[in-house]
């Protein structure tokens, strides 16, 4: 009993962990305030969710919504080149709010606001991952292969231009490096693996709706971003673990379910607000968020 | 549909957009910060005024009187209690973005716990529809526009004719400059944030009559909100408002072409448009968006 429940927690910190670090990419790495984040992880979620129910396989679905996921930031970064701050804020959180307001109106796709359910458990070359313990044993797998790879991708010298970019990118254009095209990696890569943790999110929880990709689900990435600290690796990792573990310790007060929502939300908006006005480098951060 | 009933339905949904719409204006050309949860104000006056008038049976103007009083002095706690303290450590302009969602977030949970997810509606005998030829209307939708064009005709009073309304002026322009010719920018921010939330309040009770009462529907209307603000430009409050009717007529032109579903997402095609060619809207001035 307690065994599937922490294996449950696991299945999703190990989601959530590819999730943050990708967010920090863009946000903490590159300067780029993405408020849209989300919404590359529900576009992973509903491609995977789609294709395997058009009979794809599971590898080459998960492989497609990391593309398609790229290919929106892509055109997300294409669409907001020109902003800055507050606007490019404003843009992405738009972003966000028009892929929702897609997967609730596209019904002949989406299923609107029912979402899609019956998503079938990930079938690896003929090897299904029935159980829990299997399906977490992947999330680790890939869990750790994506944070080397963003590990090595911000440790190479193209991180440091990533670094660049974000304190001083005038700097940096005169210097003769193109910072446009650099942001667009970054958010190239950012959206890539936001895809990837919603395309095994879909498969591990075999149902999907418009409302787990709204504002909600935003606040509690930025959250965990800023909580480990902006541009900190392991603090990413370590603020996932820390705030999928404090709601949990709500379950020892008996709270009916219908309370436990939403003071888990209100339990991350004060995390989010106090560490702000107290500490807003976060546990591991070095630079503040501008 | 007739075009005429087109017309009066955006009428009726800009006047709405309108009042969140000039007080998140308001509160952006003083402060200079993104007021997102400026949505809940709204949330919060509409289920205040369910409180007062359906659970407590309070007379209905005194309600009224009550709840904007209440909502004005729920804007001023924000301010006093998450954005001062964040303005007094020098936070960037997108640290008060975010923890504005996150004041959005909060209180739209504990409005949640207080008065749970389901959906509460007021009965009021002024939704009787009366039938002209050409189109339908109830008598609260004929408030609704009237009062609305009123209160943004005397906002714009305020901020031309009055002492405030110059201090604010003064603030968004030039904040140094401001304080050095003696206006106290703190009182400004104040009385901005105590007006905006005040505005937001009318839409509120408006809504809470009209429509019906969900904790949710903060985040909708501020999205309105700023998309409308954005068209006609964030910093001018006149702007603000011709955006929002623009946005109002839009969306029910969509809905007559395409449908109901897509009201959103012309609403979200058509901010990305302005932020995209024209970031600082019809009426903004480039002055305090440019870094």
């Amino acid at each position: 009993m307690i065994e599937n429940y922490l294996i449950h927690i696991l299945i999703l910190i190990g989601i959530y962990i590819i999730l943050a670090v990708s967010l920090n990419i863009a946000l903490g790495y590159t300067g780029l305030l993405n408020l849209g984040h989300i919404a590359f992880f529900g576009i992973g979620a509903y491609t995977s969710a789609i294709l395997t129910r058009e009979g794809i396989p599971f590898i080459l679905a998960l492989i497609i919504s990391c593309i398609i996921a790229g290919c929106f930031g892509f055109l997300l970064v294409w669409i907001t080149k020109r902003l800055k701050g507050d606007y490019l804020a404003l843009a992405t959180l738009g972003f966000s709010f028009l892929i929702y307001s897609l997967m609730l109106n596209l019904s002949s796709i989406t299923n609107g606001p029912l979402g899609i359910s019956g998503i079938s458990r990930p079938n690896i070359f003929g090897y299904f991952l029935k159980s829990n313990f299997e399906f977490l044993l992947f999330v680790i797998f890939i869990a750790i292969i994506s944070c080397m790879i963003m590990y090595a991708i911000i440790k190479s010298p193209f991180g440091r231009l990533l670094h660049a970019t974000r304190d001083d990118e005038l700097g940096l254009r005169v210097l003769g490096k193109n910072t446009i095209k650099i942001k667009y990696k970054a958010m190239i890569i950012s959206s890539l693996f936001a895809g990837l943790a919603g395309s095994l999110f879909a498969h591990y929880n075999g149902y999907i709706d418009p409302t787990s990709f709204m504002l909600n689900s935003i606040i509690f990435i930025f959250t965990i971003v800023i909580v480990g600290g902006i541009a900190s690796f392991k603090g990413s990792i370590i603020a996932t673990f820390i705030l999928f573990i404090i709601p949990e310790l709500l379950r020892f007060f008996a709270i009916p379910s219908h309370v436990l929502g939403p003071t888990r939300q209100i339990i991350y908006a004060l995390i989010l607000i106090g560490i702000l006005l107290f500490k807003p480098k976060g546990l591991f951060g070095r630079i503040d968020l501008e | 549909m007739a075009l005429i009933q087109i017309i009066v339905n955006s009428l009726i949904i800009g006047s709405l957009y309108a009042l969140v719409a000039c007080g998140f204006s308001l509160i952006y050309s003083t402060n200079k910060f993104m007021h997102f949860a400026h949505g809940i104000s709204v949330v919060i006056a509409s289920y205040l005024f369910y409180l007062s008038l359906n659970t407590l049976k309070i007379n209905f103007i005194i309600s009224i009187l009550l709840v904007l009083i209440l909502t004005g002095l729920f804007g001023i706690f924000m301010y006093k209690v998450f954005y001062g303290p964040l303005q007094k450590r020098k936070s960037s302009n997108i640290v008060l973005l975010i923890a504005s969602v996150g004041i959005l977030i909060l209180f739209e949970n504990m409005i949640m716990l207080v008065f749970g997810t389901t959906v509460k509606t007021i009965n009021s005998d002024l939704t009787k529809s009366i039938e002209f030829s050409s189109f339908i209307i109830t008598p609260l939708q004929i408030i609704i526009i009237v009062t609305s064009l009123i209160l943004l005709l005397l906002l714009y009073l305020l901020m031309k004719k009055t002492k405030i309304g110059r201090n604010m002026r003064a603030v968004s322009d030039n904040k140094e400059l401001a304080s050095i010719i003696g206006i106290d920018y703190k009182k400004v921010s104040y009385y901005s944030f105590f007006i905006g939330s005040l505005l937001a309040g009318i839409a509120g009770i408006f809504i809470a009559l009209e429509q019906t009462l969900e904790p949710t529907i903060g985040t909708n209307l501020i999205v309105k909100g700023f998309t409308g603000s954005i068209i006609g430009g964030i910093t001018s409050v006149p702007g603000s408002i011709l955006g929002s009717y623009i946005l109002g007529i839009a969306e029910n032109f969509g809905i007559w072409y395409l449908s109901s579903g897509y009201k959103d997402a012309i609403a979200f095609t058509l901010l990305f448009l302005f932020l995209l060619f024209k970031p600082h809207g019809i009426l903004g001035i480039n002055k305090g968006i440019k870094k």
